[in-house]
């Protein structure tokens, strides 16, 4: 990986792989921070409604970020560590497995109340 | 001897799966007003399909990227979602008049009424997105949707004028009985069934099921150049047996039996069996391929996972999106609205949803971050370029068109 990175095109709205190749979200914000040479540094990858709503701006927006905040419970976007990064490809790979960031709030309570329930959720495909 | 048995395959399978409600409806009524007069659009959206889905095809190949992964990409956020909800909108009414239409063709098997076999229609649908695995979903109906052959063995058998067919098929000789603006009306939803967005959604994250890579180019493209013009051949079959049968005897399709009353008068029961037959599958598999495209954009949108090579428990959302759309799908249906109305209303704003589907992938096919030395080539950029303007020009007329015409029927 090369020590400058173009976040916008490079990083941002991309797909963000586990280990395993399972999808864990999109790349819905950058963290930046500026250090003492004065150059930005991403520090982490902001996913989820929390990061996205901002995006979105206006209205809708306002709605998404409040909707989000209020189901989660939480009041900042869900992030992944820099450090978590494995490579930069047409996705961007995590050296972890998805359990270990932490995204998917509403794909566990979908998965336990709902999808569960039906026969059939566990069976492997063919 | 087994590589070449798994090109066919996939060739038939692209020949049966190409027509759907939308094709059925719209070939035949153009066929019973028009006559072939309309056949060149037809062909002209037979190239657009062949254009954009061997470049989407070979986008998701060497790059593992499916179609919405590259809106959102390409567009970002905010017009990303202002396609998603155009595209969900387009495809949930596909979908819908998929529905419909297979429960139209039990209806024409078994004589009972329509409206009762919309919940098992939708329930059968939704086990088969549920449970069954994706190549066997894809070849089966694939396979089965070649019974619309029937169609052409039926104009073949009528015995038509073929130089007069031919003559107002080349010269676009319009009946003079019709006006102008219903001719550019149908013209436009002709080119929206060939073109719906759904198939690059389907035919790009199907890409990801299978697991394509570099090597899966050729097949892909053998499928795409063989397959999708054969499947043009078997609408232009529905259109021409309306066009020798129908429209001399004055009748105008507004029911799916009238789509197969030309085979019933050229080959009797057994090909009108046969006919529903062909509708039945042609349907049911159109109507997996939209329910799944549906939560494949939603997905790929959000970054969820999603797809039938995991477990359902571990696309959860991806799953309640499917379970959902087919709920909402059957209940719209069974306010007795009329499907062939449903079928009409999805192709003419599958036309005003194109561009923003193409554009995109007009772009990434020409980033060499994604596609290395697999990017277009001029064939591909010329072809998609103008295309693309074609594309724009009917997304914009579409709706003027169909408010001016009442729907074409002026």
């Amino acid at each position: 990986m090369s020590d400058r990175i173009d976040a916008y095109y490079e990083l941002m709205d991309r797909q963000i792989l586990d280990h395993d190749g399972r999808m864990v979200g999109k790349v819905d914000d950058v963290e930046l921070e500026e250090r003492d040479d004065g150059r930005l540094y991403v520090t982490a990858l902001l996913s989820g409604p929390g990061a996205l709503g901002p995006r979105f701006g206006g209205a809708l927006g306002t709605i998404v970020t409040s909707t989000w905040s209020r189901l989660s419970g939480r009041t900042e976007p869900a992030r992944v560590e820099w450090s978590a990064v494995a490579s930069v490809e047409t996705v961007i790979r995590l050296a972890v497995g998805r359990t270990t960031v932490a995204l998917d709030g509403f794909e566990t309570w979908m998965r336990d109340r709902v999808i569960a329930a039906i026969p059939g959720s566990k069976v492997d495909p063919g | 001897m087994k590589k070449l048995f798994a090109v066919a395959l996939g060739i038939l399978t692209a020949v049966g799966g190409f027509v759907d409600i939308g094709d059925l409806v719209t070939n035949a009524t153009v066929g019973s007003r028009f006559g072939m007069s309309l056949a060149w659009v037809v062909v002209a959206g037979v190239i657009g399909i062949v254009v954009f889905a061997e470049m989407s095809g070979r986008v998701v190949a060497v790059s593992g990227r499916p179609t919405f992964d590259i809106v959102r990409e390409r567009l970002g956020p905010r017009v990303g979602l202002a396609n998603l909800f155009g595209s969900m909108a387009v495809t949930l009414l596909t979908y819908t008049a998929e529905i419909g239409g297979v429960a139209l063709a039990l209806e024409l098997a078994t004589s009972v009424w329509s409206y009762f076999w919309i919940p098992f229609t939708a329930a059968a649908i939704w086990i088969v997105l549920w449970r069954a695995k994706f190549d066997l979903v894809e070849n089966t109906f694939g396979l089965l949707g070649l019974a619309l052959v029937v169609f052409s063995v039926a104009l073949w058998h009528l015995g038509p004028d073929w130089g007069d067919l031919w003559h107002t098929a080349s010269t676009a000789a319009k009946p003079a009985a019709e006006p102008w603006p219903s001719y550019w009306y149908y013209a436009i939803a002709l080119f929206g069934a060939a073109m719906t967005p759904y198939e690059v959604f389907f035919f790009s994250s199907g890409g990801v099921e299978e697991g394509w890579s570099e090597k899966s180019v050729p097949v892909m493209r053998s499928n795409v150049f063989i397959g999708f013009p054969l499947g043009g051949l078997l609408s232009l079959s529905i259109a021409g047996a309306a066009a020798v049968t129908l429209l001399p005897a004055g009748i105008e399709v507004e029911t799916l039996s009238q789509v197969s009353l030309p085979v019933a008068l050229a080959l009797g029961k057994v090909g009108l069996a046969v006919a529903i037959l062909g509708f039945f599958a042609a349907t049911f598999g159109a109507a997996c391929e939209t329910g799944l495209s549906v939560g494949y954009s939603i997905a790929q949108y959000f970054g969820w996972q999603w797809g039938k090579f995991v477990r359902p428990r571990d696309a959860a959302r991806f799953h309640a999106v499917l379970l959902l759309s087919t709920v909402t799908a059957a209940v719209v249906l069974l306010t007795t609205i009329d499907p062939i109305l449903v079928t009409e209303f999805s192709v003419v704003f599958s036309a005003v949803a194109l561009p923003l589907t193409y554009l995109p992938i007009l772009i990434v096919a020409n980033d060499p971050a994604y596609m290395g030395a697999h990017k277009n080539g001029w064939l591909a950029n010329t072809f998609g370029s103008i295309y693309l303007v074609i594309v724009l020009a009917a997304s914009l007329a579409a709706v003027p068109l169909m408010i001016w015409t009442k729907l074409g029927t002026t």
